[in-house]
């Protein structure tokens, strides 16, 4: 009986037993990824060499949808639009996140911080198609934030606010807030106290002390804020849809029109080309992330 | 005697906790001075006080004579060696040391020198482009060194800064603090809660408990005078038993504890009344020694504790009855005496220290 029990158990059968348990708790993510990303992605990359002419899917193989994306300006307007927008909308959601998330940090009391929070957090909450029409309100000719400027006579006339890019990227920068707040808040709550200190000690004003210890230190949050409010923005479509006033040509909005055509092959590549960009882009923010953190 | 640091009647409380209680003392220019004390005794506020991080709620704190008052930390001629250093962990070790001296706008040229001789100083020379994480416990502690002192603060103050380094590094260090204390002549405070380490630097040592200063003395008068039971309890082995003193006549207190008398020579100011004996472990006499001592009783061993340089017995004199430990240094050779073995125990009159209890 003892002897059964202290031989060695096989090599083979070890590194089975160590892999089993990981791989059946992966199982069920496993098929419905297989399921629900991989076999349409299959598919789609099917269909993005068929031909559609005339109104008509042929299904002749062509790499003609991946020449047009790549040599036809009116495709490259609408890629240099979309990284653009993402790129605008990570800025400012950066400008006005870091400020909101040090002021987070700062406060000391429990109460408040939690009030701010939840403050914070709000605009998920609120459905995508009802926080559109509440930015198409405020930001219309007729709307609070025109009339305001107006009597304060700032402008004299009503400006486009809304219908542009730029009532998309407000709209867009106020979703992805908590995205970007919360990272920078976790990476500034996570400074020893004790570094500040130092600085200080060390003769460092306020200003030094954050220019060289707490915003070095906060990069990581801000990388990983960046991550998720430029993808977040890549694939937005809703808001450009209803916001852009058809002059925010998107992507998404782009594979939308042409589903809609039932030009699949157009379709088809034009998610295949946000895909990659949206790869490119994590691929990219990672690498930052690797030199931001303190090795 | 020119004083760098002076506090007098300085008070803190957070709350209702009072931290710090009304502490007063001076500290002579250029010396090492040591707040001794148990955790939580008021000595890193003391010094967090000092540096500016706090701020007393009564008294004043004088830096070369000048009042400190509404001074902030990074205009206060002090620097501070953190407890657990606080590197900047994305700066290499000689960014962290010329920080301070880039906060001040120092020429440049000038902080390559001067961060150079202050790693060297230290002994860092060769690991000034290494990054904390690559440093081990004992170079960032140098590391955090050669960053305040690089400053060339009139007083450079350590809070436990050796506290997360292990035994043998520790006492290495501690000779190397001693060392570059000596070679820049800055006033060093220290706080620690480690005896052997006051004992051992310091020039002087203020003994704390409960926001208090109990004792401030030299570390040998310290031993061999303590004030109160406090400190002649806290510092060195000691035994400390309740008596009742009976009456205090020329410098000499007759005592009895059960039905154990003996005498305290050197007393002081003491009443008769209820107070405690002090009576360090080494001054305790056994067998032999004991028979030319003043004090001397019979008692039963009860436990030998051998520690190799030296030998603990545990003894029970038999009036009394009470219970005393007595260490003898271990010369090699000679027997240890067994356990329930009788034995004469004794010693010097004024070796013991008597002290009053307090009232109420």
């Amino acid at each position: 009986m003892s002897a059964t029990l202290s031989a060695p158990v096989p090599a083979a059968r070890r590194i089975r037993r160590r892999w089993l348990s990981p791989l059946l708790l992966l199982l069920p993510t496993l098929l419905v990824m297989a399921y629900a990303f991989i076999a349409p992605l299959a598919t789609f990359f099917e269909y993005s060499f068929y031909r559609f002419r005339r109104g008509r899917l042929e299904q002749v193989f062509t790499l003609d949808t991946y020449s047009r994306f790549l040599f036809d300006d009116y495709y490259h307007l609408i890629i240099y639009d979309t990284l653009r927008m993402a790129a605008l909308v990570t800025v400012l959601s950066l400008v006005i996140g870091y400020p909101l998330a040090y002021a987070l940090h700062r406060i000391t009391r429990p109460s408040i911080q939690r009030f701010l929070g939840l403050l914070i957090f709000t605009p998920i909450l609120v459905s995508v198609v009802v926080r559109s029409y509440g930015w198409i309100i405020l930001l219309s000719d007729q709307g609070p934030v025109n009339w305001l400027l107006l009597r304060l006579g700032i402008i004299a006339e009503p400006v486009a606010l809304v219908f542009n890019l730029f009532g998309v990227v407000i709209s867009l920068t106020h979703v992805f807030l908590p995205f970007v707040v919360f990272p920078i808040f976790t990476s500034l709550q996570r400074i020893e106290p004790e570094l500040k200190e130092a600085a200080e000690d060390l003769g460092a004003g306020w200003w030094t002390t954050f220019r060289r210890v707490t915003f070095p230190l906060s990069l990581p949050g801000v990388v990983a804020g960046a991550q998720i409010s430029f993808t977040l923005a890549l694939g937005a479509f809703v808001t450009p849809a209803m916001l852009g006033g058809g002059r925010v040509f998107v992507l998404p909005l782009q594979v939308y029109n042409a589903t809609s055509e039932i030009n699949w092959p157009v379709a088809a590549v034009g998610g295949m080309v946000l895909l990659i960009i949206s790869t490119i882009a994590v691929a990219g923010f990672n690498r930052a992330l690797k030199y931001s953190e303190v090795r | 005697m020119d004083v760098d640091v002076e506090l007098v009647g300085v008070t803190k409380a957070f709350g209702d906790f009072v931290a710090v209680d009304n502490i007063s003392f001076a500290v002579a220019k250029g010396s090492f001075f040591s707040l001794l004390g148990p955790s939580g005794c008021g000595k890193s506020t003391t010094l967090r006080m000092t540096s500016g991080f706090e701020h007393p709620d009564r008294g004043e704190l004088r830096i070369a004579g000048e009042d400190m008052a509404g001074v902030p930390p990074y205009r206060r001629p002090t620097n501070l060696v953190f407890q657990r250093w606080a590197l900047f962990p994305h700066m290499t070790a000689a960014e962290n040391v010329a920080f301070g001296l880039e906060a001040e706008r120092v020429p440049r040229a000038q902080i390559r020198t001067r961060v150079g001789d202050a790693l060297a100083l230290v002994g860092l020379g060769e690991f000034a482009q290494r990054k904390p994480s690559q440093l081990s416990g004992g170079q960032m502690q140098r590391v955090a060194l050669a960053r305040a002192l690089v400053k060339r603060p009139k007083v450079l103050l350590l809070d436990e800064p050796l506290g997360a380094l292990d035994l043998k590094l520790r006492t290495q260090m501690q000779l190397e603090l001693k060392r570059i204390q000596r070679e820049v002549g800055t006033t060093f405070i220290y706080v620690t809660h480690d005896q052997g380490e006051a004992m051992t630097m310091s020039d002087r040592i203020a003994v704390m408990n409960k926001g208090r200063i109990e004792q401030i003395d030299t570390p040998q008068a310290i031993y061999d005078r303590p004030a109160t039971r406090f400190v002649a309890g806290f510092i060195g082995n000691t035994n400390i038993a309740p008596v009742t003193i009976e009456a205090v006549e020329g410098g000499k207190g007759r005592v009895r504890c059960g039905a154990l008398r003996f005498v305290v020579a050197n007393v002081g100011a003491i009443r008769a009344g209820p107070g405690h004996v002090a009576l360090r472990y080494e001054r305790v006499r056994l067998g032999a020694a004991a028979t030319s001592m003043p004090v001397r009783h019979e008692a039963e061993v009860r436990d030998v504790i051998f520690a190799g340089s030296v030998v603990q017995y545990v003894v029970i004199l038999r009036e009394g009855p009470l219970e005393l430990i007595a260490e003898q240094s271990h010369e090699g050779g000679e027997p240890l005496l067994a356990r329930g073995a009788r034995v004469a125990v004794g010693w010097d009159a004024a070796a013991a220290r008597l002290f009053q209890d307090e009232e109420g």
